[in-house]
């Protein structure tokens, strides 16, 4: 086994203890420099409790949304390939191209008033911007291509055989989906659900155009921490990105036991 | 959503009539396919497509000259040029960063390598925002350290490296991972030194990949906000980046100059990529 | 240039996967490390390659010990059972990798390397990428890419194994025509037998890490140190449980032998394999010559008589103990005799 220098291992650690352990160390420090009581009292206020509810609500909406329609589009893609599931395989990740400031600002200018179908949407007594509906579609769209990039590759190493295999044993194509095609993409699909819950209740920039960052309404939690900076209100803005923080390692938890079992599945087809 | 992929129909029985309940079956089963197919572009069009198109008509639909004044103000010059330079040298950093992690990851053993592996994810699953005050409050006025690169470029650098460090480390780990030493091993018993080895067999074989994450580096870095808008003090013509500029047209009703602005921003990001992907793809077609 | 192994021994955490090998290559030899897979073999080379440190013993090369020399230095022609082409280099800039690194003129590179495809027979290759080869063609250019530095010795591990057979057979040929052409002291890790018969004037057998024999071919497949070079080099059948080759068996007239029943007849071509079974129901095999079944016209059920053919080489078992001796082998020296017995280190069961 070759071995890399001992210098280079230090550098990297340097790099990453300052890009990212001092900051991790930093956020939970700031939290809790009051104590623990402060920081619950914290946890208390009433503008972060509604912000926290309305985040929890638009991934409640938003992740499932997603993750049917990238498991959807993924099976279309690979499994049906056609002309158009082409042109939808390089569509499919563009919003990753995309500032999510501009994925605001393309929102606002079709359901804003004034926008494509503002009209439309004022007859029929709909609000999507600065309202719910608006901040769910900017959450989608932020996160759109993020289940798909992990089933795609999969299904297309996986091949149909498994598939072909099931139904030259009589299984009916639903039986197939649930028992074969469901089960071989199950942590592929969890990588790509964590990083859409990630995304979702991290999003700051198309959120903070289409929601209008109106408190106690419109402002989740991402919005919170940041209006919460801009008057001065540091501690309690610590209190809420402490909160994101620990919901981001959670995550990173679940994203690690999902690439174990991806690689694990790997060896075994190896 | 879809149902899984049943053997395709013969054409001549899926247009005679339905008469046997097998036939009955498999045609709603189209059916149902067909519909689950349209609400997925449906989905698509909503939500991206139609916004994007949008996007185009607000920026072009005072002509051709509009878009281009908008564009060419000197603080949508400054903010574009800031970005973009900011982005190459926290990508450029990244790039080499990257690699060593990738490689202390992969060729290294030590204690403590799984957290190393696991918290290089963390800029993907922590909220900009929270990266963006974490950085403002530790590198700004109130700084533990007493550094204050608020306003500055070297502040906007910082966030983005932070933001865009697991792209490359994602992409080249993978392929130095399924590398065997059989061709560095081959180039050392030809008389190699290590580093031959590496410059001459190892990184050309990383190349496509480092260029792959690269890109994606670049393109996110290019549209990145909520890390950058606190640090960087969004001082116009000074530390004002493209996104907070157009958020900034957005917010003061200039909606066809935010439009233009985020036209060329959009140009921008996916000319890099495709540049980024097309190279990549050149390098690695050798390596088939 | 000769090789000598002394006690090279070798663990993988806390595996042994060489235990004490000691051997001495002869110069300008075509030694065949033969064994299953998990005997070490491949490691073994890559030991005296330089490209795996070693726990115990050392190494020397012409009387040079490098057992500490890395594999740069060592001056060894290695090609791997990949082939580990330089994907992103032309088969010439792969020839010419050594001759870079060694620093030679241009001009002079651009001949030798010429030279190198004229003799791998890749000269219309030159500019092409590994991608664009065959199999047969790839392993030839990582030939020619070896032979580049002029090594003292080359080492192939499983040479033509990912070969499909036509091609394999080949350049087996053609590998052994080069050898001896070249007169380069060649080691080449096989798992098959045939191939190693047929390529190698040298065998060194190794099983779970130890040597099991050492010897000429033909000294090996005659003279089988045990049961298991016994087994690996040719197939085995039984007769009132004493172990012969297929081809010792003949069928003869009733009372002469030993009474079985024909199960089956399987056509191989020129050869033909009967498979009987005895009284006990014990099934053993017998290989004939087509001429052979055709003349006996053999039916599955007939009863036969089974016996060891006449001059049939005598095989392994406790009345020839002459066998351990290794005389006649044409490498063995015969100061070190206790060296080259193969159970001479422990081993003796």
């Amino acid at each position: 086994m070759r071995r890399s220098p001992v210098a280079l291992r230090i550098a990297v650690l340097c790099y990453i203890g300052v890009l990212i352990g001092v900051p991790l160390i930093f956020v939970f420090q700031q939290a809790f420099i009051h104590g623990f009581g402060a920081f619950f009292r914290a946890l208390r206020d009433q503008q972060m409790d509604h912000a926290i509810l309305l985040t929890a609500l638009v991934a409640l909406v938003a992740v499932p949304l997603n993750v049917l329609f990238g498991v959807g589009a993924s099976l279309w893609i690979v499994r049906h390939p056609s002309r158009f599931t082409r042109v939808l395989d390089t569509i499919i990740d563009v919003p990753l191209a995309i500032s999510p400031i501009i994925v605001g600002l393309v929102l606002e200018l079709v359901y804003a008033q004034g926008g494509w179908f503002g009209s439309l949407l004022a007859k029929l007594g709909w609000q999507i911007m600065f309202s719910f509906p608006g901040i769910v579609m900017a959450s989608i769209f932020v996160s759109l291509p993020l289940v798909s990039r992990q089933v795609i590759p999969l299904l297309r190493e996986l091949g149909d055989h498994q598939e072909q295999t099931a139904s030259t044993l009589g299984a009916s194509p639903l039986r197939i989906f649930f028992t074969i095609t469901l089960r071989s993409i199950t942590w592929a699909t969890a990588y790509g659900v964590s990083l859409t819950l990630a995304r979702v209740i991290g999003e700051y920039g198309a959120v903070l155009i289409v929601s209008g960052n109106i408190a106690l309404v419109t402002q989740t939690l991402t919005l919170d921490i940041g209006a919460n900076f801009e008057n001065f209100n540091n501690y309690q803005g610590f209190v809420g990105a402490v909160l994101l923080a620990m919901a981001s390692i959670v995550l990173l938890l679940i994203l690690g036991v999902a690439r174990h079992r991806e690689r694990k599945r790997n060896e075994y087809l190896a | 959503m879809l149902a899984a992929p049943p053997k395709e129909t013969p054409i001549a029985q899926a247009k005679s009539p339905p008469s046997t309940g097998r036939q009955l079956r498999r045609v709603n089963r189209r059916r149902r396919r067909g519909a689950a197919k349209g609400l997925a572009v449906t989905y698509l069009s909503l939500l991206v497509l139609i916004p994007l198109a949008a996007l185009v008509t607000n920026a072009f639909n005072h002509g051709l000259g509009s878009f281009w004044r908008a564009v060419t103000q000197t603080e949508s010059i400054d903010a574009l040029r800031l970005t973009l330079v900011c982005a190459f040298i926290a990508s450029a950093i990244n790039a080499v960063a990257g690699l060593a992690t990738a490689w202390v990851l992969v060729r290294d053993r030590f204690v403590g390598q799984g957290i190393l592996n696991a918290i290089i994810d963390l800029p993907f699953a922590l909220p900009t925002v929270v990266a963006g005050v974490i950085f403002y409050t530790l590198y700004g006025p109130l700084s533990p350290f007493h550094v204050d690169i608020t306003g500055t470029w070297i502040g906007i650098t910082v966030a983005i490296m932070f933001v865009t460090l697991p792209f490359t480390v994602r992409s080249v780990q993978p392929v130095l991972e399924s590398l065997t030493f059989n061709a560095e091993s081959a180039a050392s018993t030809l008389g190699a030194s290590p580093a031959r080895v590496f410059r001459t067999i190892t990184l050309p074989a990383l190349m496509p990949a480092l260029l792959t994450g690269t890109g994606l580096a670049f393109a996110r870095a290019i549209g990145e906000y909520g890390s950058v808008v606190f640090i960087s003090n969004n001082l116009p013509y000074r530390s004002e980046v493209a996104s907070s500029y157009i958020y900034s047209l957005a917010v003061s009703d200039q909606t066809n100059s935010a439009a233009s602005v985020a036209v060329a921003l959009l140009v921008i990001a996916l000319a890099l990529l495709i540049i980024f992907n097309v190279t990549a793809q050149r390098l690695a077609r050798n390596r088939a | 240039m000769s090789i000598s192994l002394n006690g090279v021994t070798k663990y993988f955490g806390r595996d042994l996967v060489l235990d004490d090998v000691t051997d001495e290559v002869p110069q300008g030899s075509l030694t065949a490390l033969l064994g299953p897979s998990g005997s070490g073999k491949s490691t073994l080379l890559r030991i005296i390659a330089g490209l795996e440190p070693l726990n115990e013993g050392h190494i020397e090369l012409n009387g040079r010990d490098v057992t500490n020399v890395p594999a740069r230095d060592r001056h060894i022609g290695f090609c791997f059972q990949d082939y580990a082409p330089f994907r992103q280099l032309s088969v010439a800039d792969n020839v010419a990798y050594g001759l870079k690194v060694q620093r030679m003129p241009k001009a002079q590179i651009r001949q030798e390397v010429d030279d190198l495809l004229h003799l791998v027979r890749l000269e219309a290759f030159a500019d092409r990428y590994p991608r664009q080869l065959s199999g047969g063609q790839r392993q030839r250019m990582a030939l020619a890419r070896a032979l580049a530095i002029k090594p003292d010795v080359l080492l192939l591990d499983e040479p033509f194994a990912a070969l499909d057979a036509q091609v394999r057979g080949e350049l087996r040929g053609w590998v052994r025509s080069l050898q001896r052409e070249l007169g380069i002291t060649t080691i080449l890790v096989t798992h098959d037998q045939a191939e190693a018969m047929e390529i190698a004037d040298r065998l060194v057998i190794l099983n779970e890490g130890r040597i099991e024999q050492v010897g000429t071919p033909d000294t090996m497949y005659d003279k089988p140190a045990n049961d298991f070079v016994q087994g690996f080099l040719g197939p085995i059948t039984t007769l009132n449980g004493v172990a012969y080759r297929p081809h010792d068996i003949e069928l003869c007239a009733p009372d002469e032998g030993v009474a079985a029943t024909v199960t089956d007849v399987i056509r191989l071509g020129f050869e033909v394999r009967v498979v009987v079974s005895d009284c006990n129901g014990t099934s053993s095999w017998v290989q004939l010559t087509h001429d052979e079944a055709q003349r006996l016209n053999l039916i599955v059920g007939e009863h036969v008589s089974l016996r060891v053919r006449m001059g049939a080489k005598k095989n392994r078992g406790p009345e020839i103990p002459e066998v351990f001796r290794i005389d006649g082998d044409e490498f063995t020296s015969s100061s070190d005799q206790e060296e080259r017995t193969p159970f001479a280190k422990g081993s003796q069961r």
